[in-house]
């Protein structure tokens, strides 16, 4: 059967197209499912984004000031950071960078572009989930906003991430809203942001602790980190608040820790 | 095959539409009577202990006119590279324009910087572009072009001519109607200067102090060089390019340097 006459019968009962919408959601779950997260929090420099990748980088600059960390397909991720930067220099070399701005950029541009990809089930879905932060002069006028794969937009206050999976995703949150404090500074929050990233990544028993979070074996943990430097390789970005670009930030100096 | 569509041009991206750009403005034959273009000068770029200083009055002219005393002809294009205009602010601004975009677009898009090289043909083609206008005796533009690699870190200064061609400029460079004296004091510097011989090594508080002599000096036999301005602060432009980037002199440190070594001197 060809693609419109697939979508003909689609239009023709809701009840299919609403059970089409539903397969491809849980397809595209199933999917990122296990995608490394990406946490972005506010600090005094500027937005700290955290994760690790295996194959390729998952975060990029986007405008001054602007940047995104994303899990997905990477073809996907290529596609929607290119439709980004090519609006965001559009309108500042027309205009004026003042005029680029976050809100803009997600609620006009891209989040109506990744619902009809969503929505148009006789296409191929786009397979991506992505983080975006634009500084502001202070923590506090900093901006994090989530987009998903349907275009939903969500806002975070201080700290949001993204994870292959709602579990995962709690489990990070759990740890960033019990420990990070606000306003923090750089190497203050970057251990958080590792514990917070390795309970997103492993389960209770690999990081050595019962389901309170109670530590019955370090040991467990040291090995978890090790894999983890291991494996993968670091990905830490500060968007920079006075300079507006994306500025790398090693971590090796947490796994030195754990290993003395 | 498909063109090779993600290549980091922000003048692709744009695709012809950057109407203010001369290439894309159909020009008159001849000028309109009584009228006269807007031009800045005087602009300067040498080498120093640390790095390139470069240096531009704050005046802009249209025939004897003085359009404004406040603008800014060096302009910091990305964090390892400034553009300095002598000629005509519209279209040099908009040129700068460009190339901030098209280096920030660049890197943003490939992931790497542009290449020195990458960034001296950028400008030169803008500059052939604007040749048609500049021929019919406006929208002309001189720039200085100083910029480092990004690994190397070793900033050199290159200057263009009206056609496009870029050379370096060793030790120094100059541009801009009030450029003549400038010039002649800074190769009698370099070659005889006391008491450091060589501008290369001049310490960065005599460097600054020099920028100011010049185009204090270049204001005393060219009209269309602002001088420095204490009652209304208005100073040149000073920027440095060194090893840690772009670095702009304060004007207050401007005003102390000038009060203390250029005007009871």
């Amino acid at each position: 059967m060809n693609i419109t006459a697939r979508r003909s019968i689609l239009f023709d009962e809701p009840y299919r197209w609403v059970e089409a919408v539903a397969q491809r959601r849980e397809y595209i779950e199933e999917q990122i499912r296990r995608s490394s997260p990406v946490i972005a929090a506010s600090v005094t420099e500027g937005i700290v984004y955290f994760t690790f990748y295996k194959r390729i980088p998952k975060v990029y600059e986007i405008y001054d000031g602007i940047a995104m960390g994303s899990i997905g397909h990477p073809a996907d991720i290529e596609s929607i950071r290119m439709l980004l930067l090519n609006a965001a220099h559009l309108e500042g070399y027309q205009r004026s960078p003042k005029d680029v701005t976050l809100n803009r950029l997600l609620l006009f541009s891209l989040s109506p572009k990744l619902k009809n990809a969503f929505e148009e089930v006789g296409s191929s879905p786009m397979l991506v989930r992505s983080i975006f932060a634009e500084t502001g002069g202070t923590v506090k006028s900093d901006r994090l906003m989530a987009v998903d794969f349907d275009g939903n937009v969500e806002e975070g206050s201080g700290t949001l991430s993204i994870a292959g999976s709602s579990s995962s995703r709690e489990r990070i949150q759990s740890v960033l809203f019990r420990r990070l404090d606000h306003p923090t500074t750089l190497q203050e929050a970057l251990p958080v942001l590792l514990d917070a990233y390795m309970a997103g990544v492993y389960d209770d028993t690999e990081l050595g602790q019962d389901s309170g979070g109670n530590v019955i074996d370090p040991s467990m943990k040291e090995q978890a980190l090790r894999r983890l430097f291991e494996e993968n390789t670091q990905n830490a970005c500060l968007l920079d608040r006075q300079k507006g670009s994306l500025v790398p930030v090693s971590l090796t100096f947490l796994n030195k820790e754990v290993a003395h | 095959m498909e063109s090779w569509k993600n290549r980091g041009s922000f003048l692709d991206l744009m695709g012809g539409k950057i109407s203010v750009l001369p290439s894309s403005v159909s020009g008159p034959e001849r000028l309109p009577e009584g009228w006269a273009e807007t031009h800045a000068t005087t602009i300067l770029a040498f080498h120093f202990s640390g790095g390139v200083l470069v240096a531009g009055d704050r005046r802009a002219t249209a025939g004897n006119r003085i359009m404004t005393n406040r603008v800014e002809k060096v302009l910091e294009i990305d964090g390892s590279s400034l553009m300095a205009i002598a000629g005509s602010p519209a279209f040099a601004l908009e040129m700068a324009r460009v190339l901030e975009h098209s280096f920030k677009y660049y890197r943003r898009s490939q992931l790497t910087e542009l290449s020195v090289e990458g960034k001296l043909r950028m400008l030169s083609q803008l500059l052939k572009d604007n040749v048609p206008m500049a021929m019919q005796g406006f929208g002309a533009v001189v720039p200085l072009f100083v910029t480092q690699d990004s690994e190397a870190h070793k900033p050199q200064i290159f200057f263009y001519d009206i056609l496009g061609a870029h050379f370096e400029g060793v030790p120094f460079a100059v541009a801009g109607s009030g450029s003549v004296e400038v010039q002649g004091i800074l190769r009698y510097l370099d070659r005889w200067g006391s008491p450091v011989r060589g501008l290369a090594d001049l310490p960065e508080t005599q460097a600054v102090v020099l920028a100011l002599r010049l185009l204090e000096t270049a204001s005393f036999f060219d009209s269309a060089t602002g001088g420095v301005q204490v009652r209304e602060t208005v100073f040149p432009v000073v920027k440095i390019l060194g090893r840690d980037g772009v670095r702009t002199i304060s004007e207050t440190d401007l005003g102390e340097y000038y009060r203390a070594e250029v005007d009871i001197v």
